[in-house]
């Protein structure tokens, strides 16, 4: 069977849904599934141990894809978790390894939590950072405002950017805040 | 009253009344964090387990001093099975931490209301309870606890990220905000799980608390957030309320739909309800949640009335096994469970008026 979406590609994905007490069944192949909104499915996951598998399920279709040996052979330096680990238990074993498997997570991280942006609270030892910094340097204490500033009005454009998915120009201030950050951490 | 002895003298959090919004049982705020320096605990060996948890505890010595609680210490391990479970039935921890073979601590208020949970999936758990609606008090209670703690121990942090968490489903704010609702009618209406998928679609995730579907005696149900990632916490607070309003809104529309179409037929089940549970000789944890439920939803309607101020879901966190072996003090085969269930039951439910 073709799936019905692109109609190109053999469908090896059932999907089944039911609304209103109406059963229908699609059929799609794992590039469109991949496209899918997934966010519906979401209720089954459970708060404390929530969707684990489903986290597995959705790189297991990445894997086919990008050719696992190649994956296969990543591993956290820190921790030793190997991708085939992290696809088989959907846990991470330290946090060095949200940088080593980031890169290749990130959609579905996306597909899971529908962003891939913390903008809620921040530790309070970051934010004594700034605090300080300002206190410290009272002669560049303009400069540091200014950058302060400049990091506030930079998130915001990113979380703009972010929300129209101008990923381009979010990169962008994404490096920016990062430049300017190392530099604060330089002048303290 | 000799069954009263098994319960302890300070009042646990869920035996306080809160009779602010029919429907809705309690409110929950769990945030997740980890210590910059010790790899996840899956990753830690027993030695590195024992000594980051002992460092956690003498850190935090005069946290309740603090807080103005007692909070009093343990090795999930050095309790007794009994006390372990007990744990896991008034939900202080959950399913995987009380199976879990690693070392374990915990830090705990006398109430249960606050808990600290070291190395469980994640480094540091912090649980905050309450009766009744009250997410944004708790939030501001929890953070409180996550300053006091971050002051100590650098987390492990992400500017993009946010919390970094073993699960990927946990990062971010790190926070699960829960409300627990009772839906006896609502949840038996065939149009109830296709209400669920809207509120999925609003990121508000809608379980039963035990079990799913027809399995979930008692119809207590448990509203939460689905994702943590991108969202504030005032927001996931505000999503998750929300939740809760509505579904018990609708639960109470079709509640007082059912007053004026078949009172009778009501009054009947909950008296019949009463009955069983008054003098019953044997009562399943089945039927015991459901007729209690039939209880909840009654007084609630006002289509009974106690002698006393009476709390339902005191009591169905008290049918569970754990807790009536310690009542009973010693291990109960099932058939002798069923027999302390109606025991239970029947010492503590009070007389009608």
């Amino acid at each position: 069977m073709l799936c019905e979406k692109c109609k190109i590609r053999e469908a090896n994905i059932q999907y089944t849904e039911v609304v209103n007490g109406v059963k229908k069944e699609h059929h799609f192949c794992a590039q469109c599934a991949k496209e899918m909104d997934f966010g519906v499915y979401a209720a089954i996951f459970d708060g404390e141990f929530p969707l684990g598998k489903l986290l597995s399920g959705l790189l297991g279709i990445e894997d086919t894809e990008k050719g696992p040996d190649k994956l296969q052979q990543i591993a956290c330096p820190t921790c030793g978790t190997g991708y085939s680990d992290f696809v088989k238990d959907s846990r991470f074993g330290c946090a060095d390894c949200y940088s080593v498997f980031g890169p290749l997570i990130e959609d579905s991280i996306k597909q899971l939590q529908g962003s891939l942006m913390h903008t809620g609270k921040t530790p309070i030892f970051q934010r004594m950072d700034y605090d300080s910094q300002g206190e410290e340097l009272t002669e560049e204490s303009s400069d540091t405002n200014s950058d302060k500033n400049q990091l506030l009005e930079l998130d915001a454009k990113l979380k703009e950017a972010l929300r129209f998915e101008d990923y381009e120009t979010a990169a962008v201030c994404r490096d920016r805040i990062n430049e300017l950050k190392k530099g604060n951490e330089g002048d303290a | 009253m000799n069954l009263r002895k098994g319960m302890k003298a300070m009042l646990k959090w869920f035996e306080q009344t809160d009779n602010g919004r029919s429907g809705v049982i309690s409110s929950r705020i769990r945030l997740v964090r980890n210590w910059k320096e010790y790899k996840f605990p899956s990753k830690l060996d027993e030695r590195e387990s024992g000594e980051m948890i002992h460092r956690l505890e003498f850190g935090l010595k005069d946290l309740g001093e603090e807080l103005g609680k007692r909070l009093t210490f343990s090795m999930l391990d050095d309790l007794n099975e009994l006390d372990r479970v007990g744990f896991k039935e008034r939900r202080v921890i959950n399913s995987s931490i009380a199976a879990k073979k690693a070392p374990v601590g915990i830090l705990l208020s006398e109430n249960e209301d606050t808990g600290i949970v070291f190395n469980g999936d994640d480094h540091i758990r912090i649980q905050a309870l309450k009766t009744g609606l009250h997410l944004e008090e708790l939030w501001e209670q929890a953070s409180g606890v996550d300053d006091y703690m971050n002051e100590r121990f650098p987390y492990a942090f992400d500017d993009r990220y946010g919390y970094l968490t073993a699960f990927p489903t946990n990062v971010g704010t790190g926070m699960r905000a829960s409300v627990v609702v009772h839906l006896p009618m609502l949840s038996q209406g065939r149009k109830f799980s296709s209400l669920i998928g809207e509120m999925g679609r609003f990121g508000a995730a809608v379980r039963g608390v035990y079990g799913e579907g027809e399995d979930n005696y008692g119809a207590l149900y448990e509203v939460s957030n689905q994702k943590t990632l991108g969202q504030t916490e005032r927001e996931i607070i505000d999503t998750v309320t929300k939740a809760a309003i509505q579904l018990t809104n609708q639960e109470m529309q079709v509640r007082k739909l059912s007053l004026q179409r078949r009172k009778i037929e009501r009054e009947d089940e909950i008296y019949k309800s009463y009955g069983v549970l008054k003098y019953a000789r044997r009562l399943t944890s089945r039927d015991a949640m459901i007729f209690l439920s039939q209880m909840m939803a009654g007084l609630e309607d006002g289509l009974i009335h106690t002698k006393e101020e009476f709390n339902v879901y005191r009591l169905m966190l008290g049918i569970w096994p754990a807790n009536l072996q310690k009542i009973s003090d010693r291990p109960l085969s099932k058939e002798e469970l069923d027999m302390a269930r109606a025991e239970f039951i029947r010492e503590e439910l009070p007389e009608l008026n």
